[in-house]
């Protein structure tokens, strides 16, 4: 039987940047709060010290900071009509475990969402009529507008030291900067990160054909910086291990090193570690929560922890599981076309870039940052950019960046080089040196049966049924890779390389290769809860103390990485229920 | 110091006089020491801190390299037989790990020979002052 715990104001489940957004702003405000961690504690030193955090082979190739799936995963099929099965090693995405989430060994990417985004339902009508959305697309917009979320995009830019700059001042647009960027009320809180060679070129080339080449926003600081908090980020040193690892020097900006340690400053703050939630307990009548129930996996023990807030912060595919085997909501049944919880899944395609081979250029690829890049937006956050031409939804960002030169992962061979053998070792020495990637990034509608639901019949190591996801690319992802592709590979050409490989063209989905860890929706944000499962404050609409954070509240995937607006979502919704449901408990919208 | 390394540091020693640039030409500017001590700070403190991710730098000067009481050091650091003056800071601040190799400090180094001089004069100062 569950050991019974004190009551506290709020449990969240989850303590990665959401969670710590969450438990730093809530414990600030004097709310009694507990964070359930099912990882381990993890800091810069020991965990991320040098030498120890570059052994590729222990955190790139076998995920030594991500989830077990041994303990839980999910099942998976391209289609209805197939048998899904579960995902025995990680590989298209990458979840999180431990004390920072995946905000540990994130590489850094922090884009504010477009205003097309923020209301793509309406913007796609209203500019190319209704019949250009096909009918099987469920998008929508957002429940709250780019300029509500301003303000929360800019205090998570400076919580998380963003290096970028500004490309759309208060309207005026900013030469240098993102000129197709929604408005931006002040510069990001750090200049830009410095241009590699590839992306010198790629500047120069993309200029030359007409279009507006910037520096990708990074957390990853360009220089020593102190934030907001007064948590203190290092410089960036370009040693390319930002994804799938820890920062050695506190200079990418994460959860552990910033909001989490505002949190445990906090006497009314508690963070248990190794404490698996297994479920949200609603009392008789479905509608309220009484808090969780969890699992300390060192020990095998059962408690419940009592609160009148429940927070989920997991990763978004485990908050979309813990409603689905809490009950809170209508599971979405993709047949029936009924209920919310579970649909709207979106990924985000890539597939569609360019690696250029120069016989005469070295571009040294150990020289890296997770997020640094140079990226034309032409074609995605502008919005006089004719999606007719494409003949699809959505867009594609094109990028040059070099997150990593690592000599396990990253060995880029000509096409027609023989994959072992001699012959592949003398291309690999001779090309790792002289090969430059031009990349394709699409956005991802949501379709009707791209969708989570419980499997039928896979267990986790708790006995409770798996998530099971039913997810493929459909037409319109195919044309706006196509279309990503070709910008792409004419821009290749122009650099006359001594040879390219792409674009790539989209076939089925597949969960085995890593493609990127942009795992959307599923418990979406909405004006009504007849097509969402949160309202604009991330508030269920059924079970109005259960608030869901992160990325399963987009009700589709923009061709932006999703951490900036997550990490603006989790100070909006921590503002909302400081200064709103605080002083008046209950639905908010 | 073991002989090797002894070795070793004489010789960037005697590279740095030769050089002159430990004749100091310029008064050190401690507000510039003070802000390029940012770049330290995600990881250093100098009043005795022991939650930072690096060894406090209070009362650095004359200490033994990797000496300080509860904090685990790399075992680079641990044998260089280094100890901390204005001279072997800066060799290790310059480029942190050719001067002690395999030592742990994530930091990429600084370049600038007056930026160091202002920074170690500042270090210098305020570890001292540090209650």
């Amino acid at each position: 039987m569950a050991t019974r715990l004190k009551e506290v104001d709020v449990v969240i489940v989850g303590l990665g940047w959401t969670g710590g957004i969450l438990a730093s702003e809530l414990a600030q405000a004097g709310m009694t709060v507990v964070a359930l961690e099912r990882g381990a504690m993890r800091s810069t030193n020991p965990d991320f010290s040098i030498p120890l955090i570059r052994d590729e082979l222990r955190f790139a190739t076998r995920h030594g900071l991500m989830q077990n799936t041994a303990r839980d995963t999910l099942t998976f099929r391209n289609r209805q009509s197939e048998t899904a099965l579960p995902m025995r090693q990680l590989g298209s995405f990458l979840p999180g475990e431990g004390v920072g989430g995946a905000g540990v060994h994130w590489n850094g990417v922090t884009w504010r969402w477009t205003t097309i985004d923020h209301a793509a339902r309406t913007h796609y009508e209203q500019r190319y009529g209704k019949g250009f959305i096909p009918p099987d697309m469920a998008v929508q917009d957002w429940p709250m507008t780019y300029a509500e979320l301003e303000p929360f995009y800019d205090r998570f830019e400076r919580t998380a030291g963003v290096s970028g700059k500004v490309g759309n001042l208060r309207g005026q647009p900013q030469p240098g900067g993102n000129v197709f960027e929604a408005p931006r009320d002040r510069d990001y809180p750090l200049p830009p990160l410095q241009q590699n060679y590839a992306q010198e070129l790629f500047d120069n080339v993309s200029r030359e054909a007409g279009y507006h080449p910037f520096p990708r926003p990074s957390a990853n600081a360009s220089r020593a910086y102190t934030n907001p908090d007064g948590s203190r980020l290092g410089a960036c040193v370009y040693c390319g291990h930002c994804e799938r690892f820890g920062c050695e020097a506190n200079a990418k900006g994460s959860p552990h090193i910033t909001v989490i340690p505002l949190a445990m400053a906090r006497s009314n703050f508690e963070l248990r570690t190794h404490s698996w939630v297994t479920k949200v307990q609603l009392d008789s009548t479905k509608r309220r929560a009484t808090g969780v129930v969890y699992t300390d996996v060192t020990t095998g023990e059962e408690y419940e922890q009592p609160a009148s807030i429940v927070a989920l912060c997991a990763y978004a595919i485990n908050n979309v599981h813990l409603m689905l085997l809490s009950g809170i909501g209508t599971p979405y049944d993709a047949t029936a076309q009924r209920g919310v919880i579970g649909r709207n899944y979106c990924y985000q395609p890539g597939g569609g870039g360019v690696t250029l081979f120069f016989e005469d250029k070295i571009f040294n690829p150990f020289m890296a940052t997770g997020a640094f890049g140079t990226t034309i937006d032409d074609f995605h956050a502008n919005a006089d950019f004719d999606r007719k031409l494409m003949g699809g939804i959505g867009g594609a960002t094109i990028t040059v960046g070099q997150s990593n030169g690592r000599p396990i992962g990253y060995r880029p061979v000509p096409a027609g080089t023989p994959r072992w053998g001699a012959e592949w070792k003398k291309a690999t020495a001779k090309w790792y040196l002289r090969a430059m990637n031009i990349g394709v990034t699409a956005g991802n509608m949501p379709n009707r049966y791209n969708a989570y639901d419980l499997d039928p019949t896979y267990k986790n190591v708790f006995g409770q049924p798996l998530l099971r996801l039913t997810y493929n690319f459909l037409e319109n992802d195919k044309k706006v890779v196509a279309y990503g592709g070709q910008r792409a590979a004419e821009l290749a050409r122009r650099l006359n390389p001594t040879s390219m490989t792409g674009p790539g063209t989209l076939g089925d989905y597949s969960i085995v290769p890593y493609q990127s860890t942009h795992n959307t929706g599923g418990a979406v944000m909405g004006a009504s809860p007849k097509d969402s499962a949160v309202n604009r404050y991330l508030q269920s609409w059924d079970v109005s103390n259960v608030f869901v954070v992160g990325a399963s509240a987009f009700p589709h995937n923009s061709a932006y990485n999703p951490t900036g607006p997550v990490g603006a979502l989790a100070y909006w919704t921590a503002d909302a229920i400081k200064n709103r449901y605080r002083k008046k408990p209950g639905p908010l919208a | 110091m073991t002989s090797a390394r002894a070795w070793q540091f004489g010789l960037v020693a005697a590279a740095l006089v030769a050089g002159g640039s430990l004749a100091p030409t310029r008064a050190a500017d401690l507000e510039r020491g003070k802000a390029s001590f940012d770049k330290c700070a995600a990881c250093h403190g100098l009043g005795g801190e022991a939650d930072l991710d690096g060894p406090t730098l209070k009362d650095v000067m004359g200490r033994q390299a990797g000496s300080l009481e509860g904090y685990r050091y790399s075992a680079a650091m641990k044998r260089s037989g280094v100890t901390w003056t204005t001279m072997t800071l800066d060799a290790y601040i310059t480029d942190p790990q050719e001067f002690i190799k395999g030592n742990r400090m994530a930091f990429a180094g600084i370049a600038d020979q007056a930026e160091r001089a202002d920074l170690i004069a500042y270090i210098e100062q305020a570890s001292k002052a540090a209650p």
